[in-house]
């Protein structure tokens, strides 16, 4: 590999040059048949070290580019994961309300619930539904299992709806299925906006853990029977005058993503069998068979509905100077 | 380490643009632009020694290369014959120690290396035979001229002292 003095071709030069091409020429020449087994020779002995290492080469670019697929794939797969549940519950909650905007039958305007940035969200909620869509001042906002708040303001296409964890908000309530009444507003104090307050409960009524209560229909806001919480237990108590009781929301405004607001003309309505609660005989039907066959047969109507100022006043029962025994436990919070 | 001889470092040089051509090249993407590190390695070699060895040296580098493509077997021989033979006469006669020339060369050795291999070789002809010279083998003999520049750059010094 000496660098010649001479860097003409000389004649060796040019009779080596003439010496391979016609080499070069030959084995373009060579049958097929002759090819194969000079080209095999080749890669079976010079060429074998660099094939394997080209080999090597392509092979560990084939991994790489699998590995970042494997990865993508991988990443693909964990993000899917991560909004699987999120997912699950929004389907959850599209067809919980899809099955009470049946049970509702009329009356009302579904919405979005728009989230925003700032101390206000929870307290209040923009809604996806104005004027245009029918939505009024003071129309209930509900989700599927209970109440959310009512509208506060209505524009054309969005209203704000003040919700029950607001300081502002009240609802008349009741527990179901008896006469006892009450206030639901948001509990005051440290954990304010977690859990609810019945107010102004009558002392003599004592209310045990787990008892629904349920708008009550009164004010004119609020149709009847809709869900608001569930007792968790006494909070104050005004001897001989009133109780105070906790509750535990059937629905915080954080976990509401789409509402129904129902239309103030629905005030006067009872919703009870739409949001799953006890069940009356106006809901029930009879599976008759006789001569004609099988058929449904509706029970009769029944008795009207006694409302509480209509109703008879319970005998007074002497205030027990202690809880009895199986009393709700006083919350300490 | 201080390597001395002129011939090693050449040799050097040469090594690695053959490791280049096997283990980088796969990995460049579309083969038909990646760069030919091993015609750049010839032509580093032929215009460094006499004619005669540059072009035993195109030779067996041909044979191999025709061994991965038996169906046209001889034409890379035949092709890198002429580029070795040609390569050590021309930089006798016109060379100069410029990269702008010393890639220039390179274009056009590669370029000439696809023309005459696909011209003996006879299985293009037509429009293909046209795409192939006038499209592909520019692009694949651009490439290879940038690989040659770039390994000027980086063993200029070397390179240049044993062309002395």
């Amino acid at each position: 590999m000496a660098p010649g003095s001479d860097r003409y071709a000389s004649r060796a030069d040019t009779a080596a040059f003439l010496v391979c091409l016609v080499l070069s020429l030959v084995a373009l020449a060579l049958p097929a048949g002759l090819k194969e087994p000079i080209a095999g020779a080749l890669r079976r002995t010079v060429l074998l070290p660099v094939l394997a290492v080209q080999r090597q080469a392509v092979a560990s670019g084939v991994a790489r580019e699998r590995l970042a697929t494997v990865r993508s794939e991988r990443d693909s797969l964990v993000l899917e994961t991560t909004f699987l549940p999120e997912l699950r519950a929004e389907n959850d909650r599209l067809r919980a309300l899809l099955g009470l905007a049946a049970r509702l039958g009329r009356g009302f305007a579904t919405a979005a619930v728009l989230h925003q940035a700032g101390v206000a969200d929870g307290l209040t909620l923009v809604l996806s539904a104005g004027r245009e869509e029918g939505v009024e001042q003071f129309a209930p906002v509900v989700a599927a299992r209970g109440v959310l708040g009512l509208v506060r303001t209505v524009d054309p296409h969005t209203s704000v709806a003040l919700a029950w964890t607001h300081p502002d908000f009240r609802a008349s309530a009741m527990v179901e299925g008896t006469t006892v009444y009450g206030i639901v507003r948001a509990r005051r104090g440290e954990r304010s906006g977690e859990l609810m307050e019945l107010i102004g409960v009558p002392y003599r009524e004592q209310l045990v853990p787990g008892t629904r209560v349920v708008t009550s229909g009164l004010g004119g806001v609020f149709p009847r029977g809709i869900p608001l919480g569930t007792v968790q237990g006494i909070m104050t108590e005004a001897t001989g005058w009133e109780r105070t009781y906790v509750l535990q929301p059937v629905v915080h405004p954080s976990e509401a993503a789409h509402v129904i607001i129902l239309s103030p003309a629905r005030a006067a309505d009872t919703l009870q069998a739409a949001f799953g609660g006890r069940r009356t005989a106006a809901d029930s039907v009879l599976l008759v068979r006789d001569s004609a066959g099988v058929r449904i047969v509706r029970p009769p109507p029944p008795p009207p509905r006694r409302w509480p100022r209509q109703a008879a006043p319970p005998p007074q029962q002497p205030a027990p100077p202690t809880p009895p025994s199986g009393a709700p436990p006083r919350l300490h919070l | 380490m201080r390597i001395a001889a002129p011939q090693v470092r050449v040799g050097l040089v040469l090594a690695l643009l053959v490791a280049l051509h096997f283990v980088v090249r796969p990995r460049l993407g579309d083969p038909r632009f990646a760069p030919d590190f091993v015609l750049v390695a010839l032509l580093f070699f032929a215009t460094r020694v006499r004619p005669m060895a540059g072009t035993i040296a195109g030779f067996l580098v041909g044979l191999v290369t025709d061994a991965v493509a038996p169906t046209a077997f001889g034409s890379a021989a035949v092709a890198l014959t002429v580029i070795g033979y040609l390569s050590g006469w021309l930089k006798a006669v016109v060379f100069a120690d410029n990269l702008l020339v010393n890639a220039l060369f390179v274009l056009v050795a590669a370029w000439a290396r696809d023309a005459i291999g696909v011209l003996v070789a006879h299985q293009l002809e037509g429009g293909a035979l046209g795409w192939q010279l006038l499209v592909l083998s520019p692009l694949a003999a651009a490439s290879t001229a940038a690989a040659a520049v770039v390994t000027l750059l980086l063993f200029r010094g070397w390179l240049r002292q044993s062309a002395t």
